[in-house]
């Protein structure tokens, strides 16, 4: 199983590590009476969260094992990127992370930055934090919702909730086609800055949206911890640090389990050595704190959101040219990693730069948080009933566009 | 019993949330206004003359991350001026894989592309969404439907600084490592 | 009319059916307006006014649909299992007393009648888990026999509460005492009331409500035992889904709510302001809470509601001890 180094080595002090325990092991035990019952979950199921397959062996609905299978969405983008000059690089990646592609374009933009040794004028470092925050509430309320649907059903009381996510998330990518004109395919980072500068009243719209989403964030709050949501989640599922630690876990569902790790105020970027980012964290690592770490973290984005809002600095957006051709970016050598919190976790990409041609990457490797938590299925679905299972795999909110690239 | 308390607190709140006023319009009747920026599709202008702005230079064809701009360029007489210079005697777009990512519209060096806010309406074979030369022009004659984006505009938003201040130096220092001497992912480059 | 009993039966039985399935029909819709508001849409606005036409839309298109039987489908038990669910679910009407004159067949033993229809409801379903040949399908059936297992029994136990009360198992009985006595809802301390809320729950897992819709949850199961049902066949099993909660919510308000009794209004009203308000509450219970799982209904109902039923049958014949 692939460990994440930058997961281990930061953080405070050494952890003891709990034994991980062999995913393969149980269904020997059962191979005996060979009377186990394989369901292909996926990949049209609704509740995978994209084109994904988990193929469970089940004893009458207690999952035995789980062996997941991704890959279904892969598109090659690694590959693509080799070709692709360094400035185009940027727009093909929002749709990696599709539930967060500020994040996706942000990650890119800062590796080719400190590739070429590309200074990023404070005033675009200001908006990108910001950006990136507003995305994290944005995807942080799609995976309430979806999480709520997994739990509620289609017809019933969670797509109720998810309905109000979405319909506050709808704010928020209002505020982006204000910003950017587009909902989804922002490409409004670029090498050296942002694209497209604040328009005259978005900060005002901004924070009517926020009051929109805290006036209302509670109330379905209240709706969505009934006795009967705790009964679904607590202790569903538990992943200890150690086994966190251990298949590379990050963000949300790293913290869930107890891990004080958070790349904005461990390895800070942006402007985030200014701000204080307060670190949600829970203990108990199973759905619930999962949950409880994406709500608390909702409510810190909204907090920093106004901070930012107050003091947008001014200054050029953009330290270099404007993008005149397709060969304006160069770098020759060098190699680069730079991890970027994103609402998943650890947003990773790896650049490598080489002379042979200089305007395109000679490989690049992204570390997308969702393929660790995919990674986690095996270790935790045996044991659960199938109801459990897509409560886990929701609260884990993989995105499937960046497990399989 | 905490599952009836909890029962009627979620009926209140669905209730509140039922009384209150819809966040959805019925589209074809009511329409939500749309951002002055959006980006939908595209078009060809032309200057106060008439005269077609582009150029045939092909810069948004080789910028093009999916390729989908296919231009032919030739030199001819202006209809306008008469003097000969260069045209674009064919341009193509296909929306098909188009990701309206602007960079075509950003290298523009006569903003003779831009954006439109409106959609394309649906076709019924492929050919339909391919924004030929005749369509481009077309979208660009109806003023009001023009997004706000063009190459200069895009460009002054951009405009760098002339000299970034030290105080200003970003927290993460920008160092290119040598290839034989990089530290394994995840440790901060030693600035 | 005409003076031949059995074809007088057939022609109510008609009427009765016709009646239901309207009713069934515009419930839908309903149930679609409601949930639409609740979620802060609009619901159906485009067919007819208010979207009023929008359920005579579905059902064309579902009648005009193509019926797909899968290929290794057991395919006798696959096109029987949707029309007997609906056929189990309206038969319960024939026993449902909505005005003194207006009930299809008072037998004396009504109320067995109408659980005993019920509780052969979970076969129909788990037939068409079987005979899909589709492991979703199969599981939501087992799910559907399990659970029904569970909540039949409070179900029994609670909806016996009125009829220790009454003292009688005709529908018409237990109304008639209710309309001298008082309804049970209110009138036998606490006792009627809890039964009454029992009876509700487990009407709920009965019809496949959330929070007991765990046969069919969606999120888990696709469609649970209707994942293979397609056109026609699926909306029968609709339709008796919610014929079955409308009947539910009917013998609800007969059992516990006085059926028919109620000042000013004539008796059929009242019937049917019952069983709407009833039907209304399971609606937006249903938009409003998220779904247990199968081992917690059973729990729910093995370890909570049969004792709890038991000391409320206890309590209705130490009641009617008292009062003699």
């Amino acid at each position: 199983m692939a460990v994440s180094g930058s997961v281990a080595s930061t953080g405070a002090g050494p952890r003891t590590r709990a034994p991980v325990p062999d995913p393969h092991l149980d269904l020997e035990r059962y191979e005996a009476d060979a009377d186990l019952m394989t369901l292909s979950l996926g990949p049209q199921h609704p509740s995978t969260h994209g084109v994904f397959r988990v193929v469970l062996y089940l004893d009458g609905e207690t999952i035995v094992k789980a062996v997941p299978h991704a890959g279904y969405l892969h598109r090659g983008v690694e590959k693509l990127c080799e070709k692709l000059s360094y400035s185009n690089v940027v727009p093909i990646l929002d749709k990696n992370d599709y539930v967060a592609p500020m994040l996706n374009e942000q990650a890119a933009c800062m590796a080719f930055e400190r590739l070429m040794g590309v200074e990023v004028p404070i005033r675009a470092r200001w908006l990108r934090t910001l950006l990136a925050e507003l995305q994290r509430i944005a995807s942080h309320l799609l995976a309430l919702g979806t999480f709520a649907i997994d739990l509620g059903g289609a017809l019933g009381g969670g797509t109720s909730v998810f309905m109000y996510c979405f319909r506050e998330r709808e704010l928020i990518l209002d505020l982006f086609e204000e910003l950017t004109g587009c909902r989804f395919h922002y490409n409004t980072h670029c090498i050296g800055g942002n694209r497209h500068d604040v328009p005259p009243g978005w900060p005002e719209l901004v924070r009517a949206a926020l009051a929109t989403i805290e006036a209302r964030f509670d109330a379905y709050l209240a709706m969505l911890e009934h006795p009967i949501f705790a009964d679904r989640t607590r202790g569903v599922g538990t992943i200890d640090a150690g086994l966190a630690l251990e298949l590379g876990l990050s963000g949300p569902n790293l913290r869930a389990s107890g891990v004080d790790h958070d790349l904005r105020r461990d390895a800070p970027y942006h402007v985030y050595d200014l701000l204080e980012v307060r670190v949600a964290t829970d203990s108990g690592g199973d759905c619930w704190s999962r949950y409880k770490v994406r709500v608390d973290e909702i409510r810190e984005s909204l907090r920093l959101v106004r901070l930012l809002l107050d003091d947008l600095p001014a200054g050029p957006l953009s330290s270099t040219k404007p993008l005149g051709v397709v060969s304006q970016f160069k770098a020759t050598t060098g190699q680069v990693y730079v991890g970027i919190e994103s609402p998943r976790g650890e947003l990773g990409t790896w650049v490598i730069a080489d002379a042979r041609k200089a305007t395109s990457p000679y490989r690049m490797k992204l570390r997308p948080p969702s393929l660790h938590a995919v990674a986690a299925i095996p270790y935790v679905l045996p044991g659960h009933t199938l109801s459990d299972a897509i409560a886990i795999l929701g609260s884990l909110d993989p995105i499937m566009g960046e497990v399989d690239r | 019993m905490g599952y009836v308390f909890a029962t009627f607190q979620s009926l209140l709140a669905t209730l509140r949330q039922g009384l209150a006023t819809p966040s959805t319009v019925e589209y074809p009747k009511a329409k939500r206004p749309r951002a002055p920026r959006l980006r939908a599709s595209f078009a060809l202008t032309k200057d106060a003359q008439g005269d077609e702005n582009c150029i045939g230079c092909k810069k948004c064809e080789k910028v093009c991350p999916s390729e989908v701009i296919a231009v032919v360029a030739s030199k001819k007489p202006s209809p306008v001026t008469g003097k000969p210079r260069a045209y674009a005697t064919d341009f193509t777009l296909n929306l098909q894989a188009c990701i309206v990512c602007e960079l075509c519209v950003q290298v523009c060096p006569t903003d003779a592309i831009v954006m439109v806010q409106e959609q394309e309406g649906p076709g019924f074979d492929r050919g339909d969404l391919v924004l030929t030369m005749e369509k481009l022009y077309r979208n660009g004659e109806s003023k009001e439907r023009l997004a706000w984006s063009s190459a200069s505009v895009l460009g002054e938003h951009q405009k760098p600084a002339e000299a970034p201040a030290p105080a200003q130096r970003p927290a993460h220092a920008p160092v290119p490592v040598p290839a034989a001497s990089a530290e394994p992912p995840g440790k901060e480059p030693a600035a | 009319m005409t003076n031949d009993p059995w074809l007088r039966a057939l022609l109510e039985g008609a009427a009765v059916v016709t009646a239901l399935m309207t009713a069934v029909a515009w419930i839908t819709w309903l149930e679609r307006k409601i949930a639409g508001r609740i979620q802060s849409r609009l619901g159906p606005t485009m067919v007819g006014p208010f979207g009023l036409l929008q359920p005579l839309a579905d059902a064309v298109k579902s009648m005009q649909k193509e019926s797909i039987v899968p290929r290794d489908a057991d395919a006798l038990l696959f096109w029987l299992a949707p029309p007997l669910t609906l056929a189990l679910a309206l038969g319960t009407a024939a026993v449902i007393p909505f005005s003194p004159g207006l009930l299809a067949s008072d037998v004396d033993i009504g109320v067995l009648y109408a659980l005993a229809l019920s509780g052969l409801l979970s076969f129909p379903i788990w037939i068409a888990g079987w005979a899909s040949n589709n492991k979703y399908s199969l599981l939501g059936g087992m799910r559907m026999v399990a659970q029904g297992i569970s909540y039949e029994i409070p179900m029994v136990l609670s909806a016996l509460v009125p009829v220790v009360l009454a003292g009688t198992l005709s529908m018409g009985g237990v109304v008639r005492h209710q309309a001298e006595h008082g309804w049970f809802v209110v009138s036998a301390p606490g006792v009627g009331f809890v039964a009454f809320l029992v009876f509700l729950l487990t009407a709920l897992a009965e019809g496949n409500r959330i929070p007991f819709d765990i046969p069919e949850a969606e999120s888990e199961l696709v469609a649970g035992p209707t994942t293979e049902y397609t056109a026609i066949q699926w909306s029968l099993f609709a339709a008796a889904e919610y014929a079955h909660s409308l009947l539910a919510s009917a013998i609800a308000a007969t059992l516990f709510l006085g059926g028919w009794d109620g000042p000013v209004l004539p008796p059929a009203v009242w019937m049917v302001l019952k069983t709407g308000a009833l039907f209304l509450l399971i609606t937006w219970l249903r938009w409003s809470l998220l779904r247990l799982r199968s081992d917690q209904l059973m729990s729910l109902c093995w370890k909570l509601l049969v004792p709890l039923t038991l000391l409320l049958l206890l309590g209705a014949g130490t009641w009617v001890t008292l009062a003699t």
